[in-house]
């Protein structure tokens, strides 16, 4: 009987109180010798041992990669919720280091004595599985409802499910009658016997047990692994069971091995020397004995949980998951999912996300991708897409997060290499003591990856252009999963569309950017009294046109019925000189009566560091319209005025472009509508009449900034993409991406028959 | 005008938000290397978005050498007394007696309850913290031969072996507002430990409460200066003075040095997440407050 599991190795070490540091230093020596998880008892109405909780997370503290579990848990002295939490936060800590061991906790009377109650062996086994259940329910977390448990031992009612644990948590259970082992069947992802506790037979009747009610339960019985506490003596002559040379303690456990589906061995030792003659001379060659006895009988990665795998979406084929990317996939029942499903704006329920760590993997993912072209794809680098949708559902999504480096390549042409997951507020701030700055957008969450294949209008756009015009070089894993350098000598083609149009045409995993040098800047965040809406925007269009390149100014409003209008104007001055500084500012000033001011001089990555580092639990769809304008005319104001007023609106923005945006010419990049000084952009409440209404003043414009949009009819995309950009971006489409596989953000090939219906969960 | 004489001690209480996980860990090693004495964490066990405090707190101390920590305050209701009696010796000796016991009665019972834990009106709280407390010092207290019993009405222990004793004499801090809690502060307390937001009217709340645990204290036949006084502070760094603790660190240094003087307050703990806020905290603030309160205390 086997279970393929691959094997394991740990020790269980006396947790004794009387010598904390010696107690350390052998979960450390363990760690250093190579096993794989380090243990410890737990009996917390024992003085002479330490508090098992508290030195694991010690250990934890001292450790780096061997994993930790108690040897195990008495759960009747450890409140199941409390112990939940205290796992995922252990877990956390560890950086997903911790499994949990579990007992129904014998010695009943010394429980008694401590206060816990104590309970009798029948009950305890109830108790214990309720306990399971309600940690299994905190740690849950993909789950977002609240949790609710009404047992005989234990009530929780409606509490929210949580930390979000690192992985998911294995719970081992130790036990030997048959009530606990049919629990285990059910529940549990191990079973942990103490070799010298059990007759011989035991193993054999245990796993039939555990097997039966494991496949009762509609599990499959390789969820669980095996595991055993082992204990002996080495000694020059053979001896008793575990009682003589290395070779014979081999010879002794590879049938437990064979036979038995042992996957673990964990050795209950506390003599330095034993520990090391294990893990030199057993540990090794027992692996070696079993791979030739089962060889190919291992698997390649755990099975698992059945309940994980009942939230699995069609059409992906998990178990075809490349074992390279191991550790970097997400699925529905996973504990992170929670965390990584949906985006800033948008809610989704993908069938697999993954997060490749390097551009190897990346190229894996794309060939996975590659072979799901019947679900949708998405690429998420921050995931503030508004037009691109970096999450779907039932899809796969390729989460960049994890690639977030940032580095200078060369101090004296002051060129940077920046991978698509780090925020530009990371960006900033790596940037900021060199005196540099690259200009990006206005919020310091947005990522890299999408920004920088789009534009990247922002806040130093008049003075140095969109933050594409500083993008040197990119490294790309395209559809047919090459990876290709390319820049105006390698693949010019490719560099040409990256610049506007990079979402249609691979995943970019390195940026390469020249930075100008940037001294701090001048700050200024201005509140308005816009009751005269048409006149605002015009007189602060007009000021902005005629202001020198240091000046860029966006300016927001958020209309409510009823209320007098508010515009909050927003300036940046690309000098540190007060009077340049001043002298930018001041007309600006005087357009409206002003509320409230505030004007600053700082370092362009303090004005970045305006987000949150955090999760996103965006929901439903963002509903966009946008469009470049060369200036705010009279008729467009007046236009402006009436959709504001209508109601329809609840986020209007105009940013100044122009400067040295339009210094760069049209056909230089896929980025073309250089001639605008204007970029427009509202959110509404309802796609229909939001379009209704934009439509009527689509003529004030000439183009429009794809990342802005989310109109989905195709005129669109001949807005962002005038007639010779977008001819060419097909024409290069059909040579780098024939079969669209990259589409979440933008189609240039809609006649494509295999794309699935795009996700329209908005209103 | 009451000060104890207690040497002044200044802390950080960090947030022990569960994402970035090791958010808590970093600021804390900020704090010992900018030189703070303390690090603590709130414990809200039903709060999802925190780390378990006791968890964080063995973590951290694992990865410090020199500061000391505490909860601020612990949860008792969340808390098996037994256990967290030998948790917390276990910690001080496996951290070479660094560590205090912080613990409150308990709030937000409806939390409580949803975890599973036991509704208490605020007078049983009470009465179960004192019982708790009873069983901790004596699960610690070696020097007796015997098992523990206490027969508490919340809180019942029938002959569990004493020990590990702590490494050092584990100071207990209580959490404490309402007089009840102040006069078992004053009987039983090594410390009191209030929020600075928390006390109505602001620092001048302090004295009628420390004449509370003063009493208390004397009733008990242990001097007022057995017990320290706390206080969790929390401010702003401003180039220019505004308000009580809103200011450079000069004017929070007065703000602070008057707190000692008038109320006998000598270990404040700074309420922040930030390395710079903390830094100013250690370097500037401190020792700017220690000079006065020497200098008047000289005086004195
Ligand atoms: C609050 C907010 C403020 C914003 N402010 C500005 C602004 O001031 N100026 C501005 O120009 N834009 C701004 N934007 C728009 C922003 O530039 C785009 O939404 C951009 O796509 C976000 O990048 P991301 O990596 O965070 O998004 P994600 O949601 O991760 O990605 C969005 C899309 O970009 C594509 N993509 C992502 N990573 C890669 C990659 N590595 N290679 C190829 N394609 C990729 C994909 O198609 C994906 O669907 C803002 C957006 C928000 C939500």
């Amino acid at each position: 009987m086997h279970y393929g599991h691959p094997l394991e190795f740990g020790t269980f070490i006396t947790p004794r109180s009387d010598s904390p540091e010696s107690v350390v230093a052998l979960a450390r020596r363990s760690e250093e010798l190579g096993y794989d998880l380090v243990t410890f008892q737990d009996h917390p109405y024992q003085p002479a041992h330490l508090d098992t909780w508290t030195l694991l997370s010690w250990v934890a503290g001292q450790t780096e990669r061997i994993r930790i579990a108690a040897n195990v848990h008495n759960i009747q002295l450890r409140d199941p919720t409390v112990l939940a939490r205290s796992a995922a936060s252990l877990d956390l800590l560890s950086g997903g280091r911790l499994s949990l061991g579990l007992g129904a906790g014998a010695y009943q009377m010394a429980v008694a004595a401590m206060g816990g109650r104590g309970l009798r062996a029948g009950q305890a086994v109830e108790a214990l599985e309720e306990a399971i259940d309600i940690i299994r329910g905190i740690l849950d977390t993909a789950d977002s409802a609240p949790l609710s448990f009404h047992g005989t031992y234990y009530r929780v009612s409606r509490v929210q499910r949580g930390p979000v644990p690192a992985h998911d948590i294995p719970i081992w259970i130790g036990a030997r009658q048959p009530r606990m082992l049919r629990l285990i069947g059910r529940k549990a992802d191990g079973w942990l016997p103490s070799l010298p506790f059990l007759q011989p037979g035991d193993l054999t009747a245990g796993n039939a047990i555990i097997d039966e009610a494991a496949r009762e339960a509609g599990r499959d019985p390789r969820e669980i692994r095996r595991l055993v506490n082992i204990a002996g003596r080495f000694a020059p002559e053979r001896g008793g069971f575990l009682e003589g040379p290395s070779v014979q303690w081999v010879e002794e456990l590879l049938p437990l091995v064979v036979e038995h589906g042992v996957g673990t061995f964990i050795l209950m030792s506390d003599d330095e020397r034993t520990i090391e003659q294990f893990a030199r001379e057993v540990a090794p060659a027992l692996r070696e004995a079993a791979e030739r006895e089962l060889a190919g009988a291992f698997l390649a990665r755990p099975i698992r949980r059945a309940s994980v795998r009942a939230r699995r979406r069609e059409g992906i084929d998990y178990d075809a998951i490349p074992e390279s990317l191991d550790g970097a996939v997400i699925e529905p029942g996973d504990p992170s999912y929670a965390r990584m499903r949906s985006t800033y704006f948008r809610g989704g329920s993908p069938g697999l996300v993954i997060q490749p760590g390097t551009t190897a993997e990346v190229a894996t993912a794309v060939a996975f991708a590659r072979a799901h072209r019947h679900v949708p794809l998405s690429i998420r680098s921050g995931g503030h897409g508004i037009r691109g949708r970096s999450t779907n559902d039932g899809g796969i999504v390729i989460n960049l997060s994890r690639l977030r480096a940032i580095e200078v390549l060369d101090r004296a042409t002051r060129r940077v290499r920046i991978e698509p997951g780090a925020r530009w507020m990371d960006v900033a701030a790596a940037l900021s003591p060199y005196g540099w700055a690259l200009t990006s957008g206005d919020y310091g969450g947005v990522g890299v990856g999408g920004l920088a294949t789009a534009g990247g209008i922002g806040f130093l756009g008049r003075k140095h252009g969109l933050t594409i015009d500083h993008l040197r070089a990119v490294e790309m894993v395209l559809a047919d999963g090459a990876v290709v350098r390319a820049s105006d000598d390698e693949n010019p083609d490719l560099f040409w569309a990256v610049r506007g149009a990079g979402a249609g045409f691979g995943i970019v995993t390195s940026f390469e950017f020249e930075v100008p040098e940037v001294s701090n800047v001048g700050w200024a965040q201005l509140l308005f009294d816009a009751s005269d809406i048409a006149g605002f925007l015009e007189r602060w269009g007009a000021i902005v046109e005629a202001s020198p390149r240091e000046l860029t100014s966006f300016l927001i409003t958020s209309p409510r019925r009823g209320q007098p209008t508010i515009a909050f104007v927003l300036a940046m001055v690309a000098s540190d000189n007060p009077e340049t500084i001043v002298r930018c500012l001041q007309p600006l000033v005087n357009i409206a009566p002003l509320y409230d001011q505030s004007a600053i001089i700082a370092p362009y990555a303090t004005v970045m560091a305006n987000a949150q580092s955090g999760d996103y639990y965006g929901r439903g769809e963002p509903i966009t319209r946008s469009g470049l304008i060369e200036h705010i005319t009279p008729e467009f104001a007046a236009d402006a005025e009436r959709l504001l007023r209508s109601g329809l609106i609840y986020f209007f923005q105009i940013r100044a472009v122009g400067g040295a945006v339009s210094d760069v010419p049209p056909d230089a990049t896929a980025y073309a509508n250089r001639s605008a000084n204007f970029s427009v952009l509202a959110l509404g409440a309802h796609r229909a009449r939001l379009d209704a209404a934009w439509d009527q003043i689509q003529y004030h414009f000439n183009g429009l900034y794809l990342a802005f949009e989310t109109d989905p009819r195709p005129e669109r995309l001949a807005e962002a993409f005038p007639p010779p950009t977008l001819e060419r971006l097909r024409r290069l489409k059909a040579r780098y991406d024939p079969e669209n596989l990259f589409r979440d953000s933008f189609d240039l090939n809609p006649e494509d028959a295999s794309r699935p219906a795009p996700v329209e969960t908005g209103s | 005008m009451t000060d104890y004489g207690h040497d002044l001690c200044f802390g950080a209480f960090i947030t022990p938000r569960a994402q970035p996980p090791h958010h808590a860990v970093e600021l804390s090693l900020v704090a010992e290397q900018v030189g703070l004495d303390l690090v603590t964490f709130q414990d809200h066990p039903y709060q999802p978005a925190f780390l378990d405090t006791w968890t964080l707190l063995s973590y951290v101390a694992s990865r410090t050498r020199s500061i000391r920590l505490a909860g601020n305050v612990l949860n008792l209701p969340l808390r098996q007394p037994a256990v967290l009696a030998r948790a917390v010796a276990s910690l001080d000796r496996l951290s070479g007696g660094r560590i205090e016991l912080g613990i409150g009665a308990g709030a937000f019972w409806d939390a409580i309850e949803a975890m599973g834990g036991r509704r208490l009106s605020a007078g049983q709280a009470v009465v179960a913290l004192e019982e708790a407390i009873t069983i901790i010092r004596e699960l610690w207290d070696t020097s007796q031969r015997g098992g523990v019993r206490v027969n508490g009405t919340y809180y019942q222990v029938s002959g569990a072996k004493r020990g590990p004793a702590p490494a050092h004499n584990v100071e207990i801090w209580i959490g404490a507002y309402k007089p009840r809690m102040l006069q078992l502060t004053g009987r039983l307390g090594d410390g009191w430990l209030p929020s600075l937001s928390y006390l109505p009217g602001g620092t001048a709340a302090l004295e009628e409460m420390n004449r509370i645990i003063d009493e208390a204290a004397v009733a008990a036949g242990r001097s007022p200066s057995a017990v320290r006084r706390m206080l969790n502070i929390n401010g702003q760094f401003s180039s220019v003075s505004q308000s009580f603790l809103v200011g450079p660190p000069e004017k929070w240094a007065e703000d602070l040095a008057d707190v000692t003087l008038r109320y006998g307050i000598s270990t404040f703990i700074l309420a922040a997440d930030d390395p710079y806020s903390l830094e100013l905290f250690a370097r500037e603030v401190a020792p700017a407050t220690r000079e006065i309160v020497a200098a008047e205390r000289a005086k004195a």
